[in-house]
């Protein structure tokens, strides 16, 4: 089968600190982008992603230069996925965030995971909450022919 | 990047955000040039705004407390649609006193002294 029919997967490292977040944000959305549908899904895998990552550095790597962040991107002809790890130990994703029952959150964290299952199509996690899986449905309107 | 242009005009102080709105710099710089005015009526202008993420989300809630126990006046003003989108979506266009959703860009008051600050 030919390279241009295949689903596309590449796998970005960070290092487990502040500083590494945003090259690494733009290093993944520079690859990602030319699959984006538009600029709308564009902005919205940029957001989901920046919480992605910023989780798993902030809580997985506890701010640790020592630690990696590991982010697997997918790229089919129908979705744009990140599975994402880092080595901590993890969370009970089943947890009730900070959401009250009509939506809304008074509080000055909690909202990037709401945010996340509000921008993709898909957010789940695995691996006692040390790996995040999220997909986006790709828009017809691409910018770049799908892998077949 | 989060540029802040910061317009006074006392009792308002007026910080026009163009940019991204997140975790890090931009986040800390805006903290930082916001909670240091000393105006009692402070002004977010978010139209050129093109994205938040939920650390700048927070810092929205955490000014708008900023400023009730200060018993100040904490605005944001002129959304863009990408802004405005957020806010909703996490429910803070509830929580938050908005205005000018549907006005877009922001105008500048030429009256007004200007400095620029970069993130």
């Amino acid at each position: 089968m030919a390279l241009e029919h295949q689903a596309l997967s590449r796998e970005f490292v960070l290092t487990g600190s502040v500083a590494a977040l945003a090259p690494g944000r733009d290093a993944i959305m520079n690859f990602v982008r030319e699959y984006c549908g538009d600029e709308q899904q564009e902005i919205d895998i940029m957001l989901a992603l920046q919480e992605a990552l910023a989780n798993a550095i902030f809580h997985g790597c506890g701010g640790d230069a020592g630690k990696l962040v590991h982010c697997t991107v997918e790229i089919s002809p129908s979705t744009i996925e990140f599975i994402v790890r880092d080595p901590g130990t993890g969370f009970d994703s089943a947890d009730p965030t900070d959401m009250a029952d009509d939506g809304t959150n008074l509080t000055e964290h909690g909202r990037g995971i709401h945010l996340m299952r509000s921008l993709m199509d898909e957010v789940t996690y695995s691996r006692k909450g040390t790996e995040l899986h999220l997909k986006k449905l790709r828009a017809n309107v691409g910018k770049k022919p799908a892998p077949q | 990047m989060l540029k802040v242009d910061i317009q006074s005009a006392p009792p308002v102080v007026t910080l026009a955000c163009s940019g991204r709105l997140v975790l890090g710099l931009e986040v800390e710089t805006l903290r930082s040039i916001a909670t240091s005015r000393p105006e009692p009526q402070l002004r977010l202008d978010l139209s050129r705004v093109h994205g938040i993420d939920a650390a700048g989300l927070g810092l929205l809630v955490e000014l708008n407390h900023w400023a009730q126990q200060r018993a100040a006046c904490f605005t944001v003003a002129n959304p863009s649609s990408e802004a405005y989108r957020l806010l909703a979506l996490t429910g803070l266009d509830r929580v938050l006193h908005l205005s000018g959703v549907t006005m877009g860009a922001g105008t500048h008051n030429e009256s007004a002294a200007w400095r620029i600050m970069t993130a």
